[in-house]
């Protein structure tokens, strides 16, 4: 989904309101304009019928006189006519509306006229009088209204969008402070949120709301970790004493070979368990931040030593081992986390070739690849998590690529896992 | 050889005792941070082993009383803790070893002999069975006084043996012996196999008496 900013969620409907409404004001304001218009008009038109009737009569002129003058007035006020009652007149007024072609204009040119069609009485008696005023048009008045709204829209808009965005500068700026510090909030630094006072209540609500929600997470990542680091502690002297009792029992008389294979099997397993102990432990400590990270590292020296040390389990698998140390790389960080690290990286690539691979190991500028042959390629996702297998040997812990994960995330070291040409690649860039 | 087991797990310290009275050691038990600090100040011993945890008391305080009385009781730390630091810290008290749990006994009873011989003997510690010669100091092995070249790993096997004669110790523990940390997270124990059969195959060449039995088709015992 395309996200959008809140600034245009709320703009958009607003605006599309505000265009809606102008729209229908512009026939609205041309019907209220036009009517009062005719209103007027009408208006207007009765008074001129009503003062021409006055004017007429109070003149008393002859009946000649009378007829000379209507023939003269129809002359000189070419808007108004006074005309001769026919036989077929209904006697009753009557206005309405008419286009008409200007007189003198050669093109299509019409004038929309009012007009008022009257009886008067001059010298007693009825003649009709007609009169035609000039009235806007339509589309000249829809025009002039569509303008004006059209106008006001882009004032409206300019002005909504200009006031928007300097309000949501100013009223959201807490709100961003928070998004801010949540975003660098990392539940495994122990550091606290402290987050700025604002005099908006629904601001000082949600920060109320987070400090309490962090708080509590906070202090339950705290207690589960301790109860981890306590856990596997504790573990540690049952499982010696199991051990103590497998030795004991080794020791005893008519022992069958069949109960001494049961009981080194017993060995193995426990031995294996209090390496998963000993490992969760490892990986509490790492989280719980219990390592010194100013101590030199230099990977030369250590990858030696650890393949020196693991010579003969090379050997004893056939594995063809390659290695090109060229970089005399020295950071800061922890010796004997590194020294895990790269054993567990070895001891992987040791366990999971087939006998007769080939394993190698390259140090160059400030990467380290550890390759060894492989038949395909392994799922990224699950491959760091804790206890997630990708094997059907059940000797490891579940744990090691998870402490290599945990114990880069301590350095703030890239580890990443590729398959390229028949070779599982772990990589490590510092 | 008097040994003081401080552990406040009866079960682990049945078992201690158990092990280590095969041999001709005394053991003593104290299961409490008070009746430790009473035994080392009225008795001397070989050999302590020292829990630092305990309900009443640190061990390590323990430790520091040892050396404030400068008593050259050999002591080795058996600790659930397993940080660098806590190791560091025992052995700058004065500690002479530092055991993790859990641990297999084979393992304590040979860093116990180790200790003892080193405290008894000094540099003249030399192990004799029969026409065999081992002297710790300089690692080196003969047989009817003829140096038998060991390798390292082949050394270190032979001394886990003697330290653990007429015991049965299993090719788990000594794969574990061996590699430490490494060997669970091998597929398989068959390395030691190599070196086992190298020990033999020089021992027997050089005239040894054939002291090392193959138990229960993959144990072993060392017997003298």
């Amino acid at each position: 989904m395309q996200m959008k900013p809140l600034l245009s969620k709320t703009t958009k409907p607003f605006l599309t309101y505000v265009l809606i409404v102008l729209a229908v004001s512009v026939p609205t304001y041309y019907f209220v304009v036009d009517t009062i218009w005719q209103i007027e008009l009408d208006e207007h038109n009765q008074l001129l019928a009503d003062k021409t009737e006055f004017e007429f009569n109070r003149l008393k002129l002859s009946e000649e006189k009378l007829l000379r003058s209507i023939v003269l007035w129809d002359e000189i006020q070419p808007s108004t006519a006074i005309r001769k009652i026919g036989l077929n007149d209904s006697g009753l007024d009557s206005t309405y509306t008419l286009d008409k072609q200007k007189s003198y204009s050669q093109t299509v040119n019409l004038d929309r006229f009012r007009c008022l069609s009257t009886v008067i009485l001059l010298n007693g008696k009825p003649y009709r009088f007609i009169v035609e005023t000039n009235i806007e048009e339509i589309r000249e008045t829809v025009a002039v209204i569509a303008v004006t709204t059209i106008f006001f829209f882009i004032i409206i808009v300019i002005g909504l969008l200009m006031i928007t965005r300097k309000l949501s500068l100013k009223v959201w700026q807490p709100f961003r402070d928070i998004l801010e510090k949540l975003k660098a909030f990392n539940l495994n630094q122990h550091t606290h949120i402290e987050f700025e006072k604002t005099d908006v209540k629904e601001f000082e609500e949600l920060n109320q709301s987070l400090d309490k929600l962090i708080e509590h997470n906070v202090s339950a990542f705290k207690t589960q970790k301790e109860f981890t680091e306590n856990a596997s502690h504790e573990l540690q002297t049952p499982l010696a004493i199991l051990k103590s009792k497998l030795d004991i029992l080794l020791q005893s008389d008519g022992l069958t070979e069949n109960q001494y294979n049961i009981v080194e099997e017993m060995n193995r397993t426990l031995t294996r368990s209090s390496r998963i102990n000993k490992n969760l432990l490892l990986l509490a400590k790492i989280d719980n931040g219990q390592f010194d990270s100013s101590e030199t590292i230099q990977f030369k020296p250590i990858l030696e030593q650890y393949i020196a040390l693991l010579q003969e389990h090379f050997e004893h698998k056939k594995l063809e081992l390659g290695t090109t140390l060229l970089s005399e790389l020295s950071v800061n960080g922890n010796n004997s986390l590194t020294e895990i690290l790269i054993n567990n990286l070895l001891m992987n690539a040791i366990r999971h070739t087939a006998i007769t691979g080939v394993v190698s190991v390259t140090l160059i500028n400030t990467r380290l690849e550890i390759a060894n042959t492989g038949e395909q390629a392994l799922l990224k996702q699950q491959l760091f998590k804790r206890f997630s297998r990708q094997s059907t040997d059940n000797n490891g812990s579940g744990l090691g690529l998870a402490i290599i994960a945990e114990i880069c995330k301590f350095h703030q070291w890239e580890v990443g896992y590729k398959f390229e040409d028949q070779q599982h690649i772990f990589y490590i860039s510092f | 050889m008097r040994v003081l087991i401080i552990e406040d797990e009866a079960e682990l310290a049945d078992s201690i005792i158990a092990y280590l009275s095969t041999e001709n050691y005394s053991c003593e038990l104290a299961a409490t941070f008070a009746l430790a600090m009473q035994k080392i100040s009225a008795f001397d011993y070989d050999c302590i082993l020292l829990d630092i945890s305990l309900p009443d008391g640190n061990g390590l305080k323990i430790l520091e009383e040892l050396k404030y009385k400068d008593k050259q009781d050999g002591v080795i730390i058996i600790s659930a803790k397993d940080s660098i630091d806590d190791r560091i810290k025992g052995l700058q008290i004065g500690a002479d070893d530092y055991l993790v749990k859990p641990f297999h006994l084979s393992e304590l009873a040979a860093r116990v002999f180790s200790l003892i011989r080193r405290k008894k003997f000094g540099s003249a510690n030399i192990i004799k069975q029969g026409e065999l010669e081992i002297d710790l100091p300089a690692k080196s092995v003969s047989i009817n006084h003829q140096q038998v070249v060991l390798t390292r790993k082949e050394f270190d096997l032979l001394l886990y043996f003697v330290g653990n004669r007429n015991r049965v110790l299993s090719k788990s523990t000594l794969a574990e012996h061996l590699s430490g940390e490494l060997a669970d997270m091998l597929d398989n124990h068959d390395f030691v196999y190599a070196h086992i059969k190298n020990l033999k195959k020089k021992l027997n060449e050089a005239g040894c008496g054939q002291y090392l039995k193959t138990v229960y088709g993959t144990g072993y015992k060392w017997e003298g």
